[in-house]
């Protein structure tokens, strides 16, 4: 017999509780791995439209919404000309219901710029010039949709034809509607108006002269900030606001965890007060009945953690494959998510005994002798 | 009968295994005075029996003795030392005392081999050796047949037994046993009993019993009896009267 199956034991004898308590615990966790992962899959998605695009700087102003805010096309031809700069394209991203869809990325792009470049067509075709009222939908987003060659598809009041379907080589591309700029300005109203500019630099390009590429460009484009492919996100208000409350709402959960686990360990105390004391008169040291506590909570922690990590690769796999986010976002679900959320959950564990462990230790050997 | 000190005039050479000197334990800020000036001296080897009423005081002293608690005033010495001042008093429960509890207080989830190995987390012995002592322990205290069965399994005198194995479990010099026999029937206390004695006299274990059962008294070579929290009788058991005052 080791010390940890005397762990074990203590856990398992109450096992409706240690259960319930599992659970608990593993409910945070969970909200952690889901929460916290499609936080970072937006981020992750994101810049992988981006690399797919091949921009290496996006020059945006991105609020507290999901989208960029608007800026004059013309601040474009402010950056034209700045060393290291290869070429620009303007784009207009944003996050329209259309038909049965809630949440559809539109992507409207300056014709023949080279964010075009990267859409492998599937099927179809591509427009053949910039105000052919037509667009092309990526794989998931025509799957989404429900639409084909030849379909028509609404986009606030107008109804422009699916000519091709495209592989774009990322699952942000794949999900949108992409058409050209000047069409969308139109249907939408917003001529003269973008809110990207993707920015390719020539090649060689070291890190430090893009981030002076960067400087120079946010200061000729005041309206605006250039950040380097992928680190725009991470900047963005809006998507360290999502960030903040995947946190602030694991965070809670984890608390309500916390409280669980502290609640059952001070009731095992309290139940085995006599035994503890026990132990104590027959020669365990404090120091090894307060290890006992903090092993039965650490691994109540542990199991809470591996049960959490599978509800929440069960709850987002599920969550994915809804209509209002197929096609949004792709969870960031890596081993390294999955460790950190095992690691809180053995640390919640661990933290939620110390109290329980410290009361234990304060019993008396003399209890021993009563009863 | 005047109290005197014990072990006087038997072995004043020897070494005690416990000196007691005015002893003193109050309870509730003095209110309660549990034991009010004791003196004794145990010698290595002996089988004391310390006998009286209930709330006399013999718990306490026990409790004491075991380091479950401490003297509010007076030196209680442990081999020359003073016990309350030893580094390291949760090693001297594990290895210099074993406890044996009336309520046997085992551990209800473990097995009876497992319960005797608790104490031994305490020892240096590898999860084998752990295994292997306590399955010699229960074979030898006559239940090398029923090592795997859970204390609810076990009859009380098998519960006491695998009690007593668990005190034995890192080889003290000392037992202490707190009314051993008291949850027993007449047959399981005989039985008890006689394992005690048996203990005591092949391991020569210096073995201190709480009891107020006359018959359990005797067995023993020297009795203690508590009143009001003296030692009102210090002297073989034949000379203790459970009536009144000896």
């Amino acid at each position: 017999m080791t010390f940890l199956s005397v762990v074990v034991r203590g856990l398992a004898r109450r096992p409706v509780r240690t259960g319930l308590t599992l659970v608990g615990i593993s409910i945070g966790i969970a909200a952690v791995v889901a929460l916290v992962g499609m936080s970072r899959g937006f981020e992750t998605s994101w810049t992988a439209g981006m690399k797919s695009r091949g921009t290496d700087i996006v020059v945006n102003s991105m609020g507290t919404t999901l989208t960029p805010k608007p800026f004059p096309a013309a601040a474009r031809d402010r950056i034209v000309g700045l060393p290291h700069l290869a070429a620009t394209c303007a784009v207009t991203v944003e996050l329209m219901s259309i038909e049965n869809s809630e949440m559809t990325i539109v992507s409207a792009r300056e014709w023949g710029g080279f964010s075009w470049s990267n859409l492998k067509l599937i099927e179809g075709r591509m427009p053949k010039d910039a105000m052919e009222r037509v667009v092309v939908l990526g794989k998931t987003a025509a799957e989404v949709l429900h639409k084909k060659i030849g379909d028509s598809i609404q986009i606030e009041t107008e109804e422009p034809t699916v000519v091709g379907i495209f592989d774009g080589g990322a699952l942000v591309e794949n999900g949108s509607v992409v058409l050209s700029l000047p069409l969308l300005q139109e249907i939408t109203g917003t001529q003269g108006k973008i809110n990207i500019i993707d920015v390719r630099v020539t090649p060689g390009t070291t890190q430090a002269e893009m981030d002076e590429l960067c400087r120079q460009i946010s200061q000729r484009i005041p309206e605006a900030r250039a950040n380097i492919a992928g680190e725009h996100i991470r900047n963005s208000q809006g998507y360290r606001i999502i960030r903040a409350m995947s946190w602030g709402t694991s965070s809670l959960a984890i608390l309500v965890g916390v409280l669980g686990v502290m609640n059952t360990m001070l009731m095992t105390v309290f139940e085995r007060k006599q035994e503890i004391s026990v132990l104590l008169a027959i020669g365990w040291k404090r120091s090894r009945i307060v290890q006992m506590i903090l092993w039965e909570s650490g691994l109540l922690g542990l199991l809470g953690g591996l049960v959490g990590v599978i509800f929440g690769i069960v709850g987002v796999e599920l969550l994915k494959s809804t209509p209002a986010m197929r096609g949004l976002l792709e969870p960031d679900l890596s081993p390294g998510l999955v460790a950190l959320a095992v690691v809180i959950a053995v640390i919640v564990g661990v933290l939620s005994g110390v109290y329980p462990a410290w009361r234990s230790s304060r019993l008396q050997p003399s209890m021993a002798l009563q009863g | 009968m005047k109290q005197e000190p014990a072990g006087e005039g038997r072995d004043t050479a020897a070494e005690a295994v416990f000196e007691a000197k005015d002893l003193r334990k109050e309870y509730d800020e003095g209110r309660v005075q549990a034991l009010r000036g004791v003196n004794f001296r145990i010698l290595p080897g002996e089988f004391i029996t310390i006998v009286g009423q209930s709330g006399s005081g013999k718990s306490t002293l026990l409790q004491l003795l075991g380091a479950l608690d401490s003297a509010t005033a007076g030196s209680l010495l442990y081999r020359g030392k003073e016990l309350s001042r030893l580094p390291d008093l949760s090693a001297y429960r594990a290895h210099d005392i074993g406890f044996i509890f009336q309520a046997f207080h085992l551990l209800p989830t473990f097995t009876a081999l497992e319960n005797v190995q608790i104490p031994m987390f305490e020892s240096k012995r590898s999860s084998a050796e752990r295994q292997e002592r306590a399955l010699s322990l229960l074979k030898a205290v006559g239940l090398g047949e029923r090592v795997n069965h859970l204390p609810s399994k076990l009859s009380g005198g098998e519960r006491q037994r695998v009690a007593i194995a668990r005190s034995l479990a890192n080889n003290p010099s000392v037992l202490l046993a707190d009314e051993p026999t008291g949850n027993l029937d007449s047959e399981n206390a005989r039985q008890t009993l006689d394992l005690l004695t048996q203990l005591h006299e092949e391991r020569k274990v210096t073995l201190v019993l709480v009891t107020h059962d006359p018959n359990v008294a005797r067995s023993a070579s020297r009795a203690l009896q508590i009143r009001d929290g003296h030692v009102v009788y210090d002297g073989p058991p034949s000379g203790i009267s459970f009536g009144g005052t000896p």
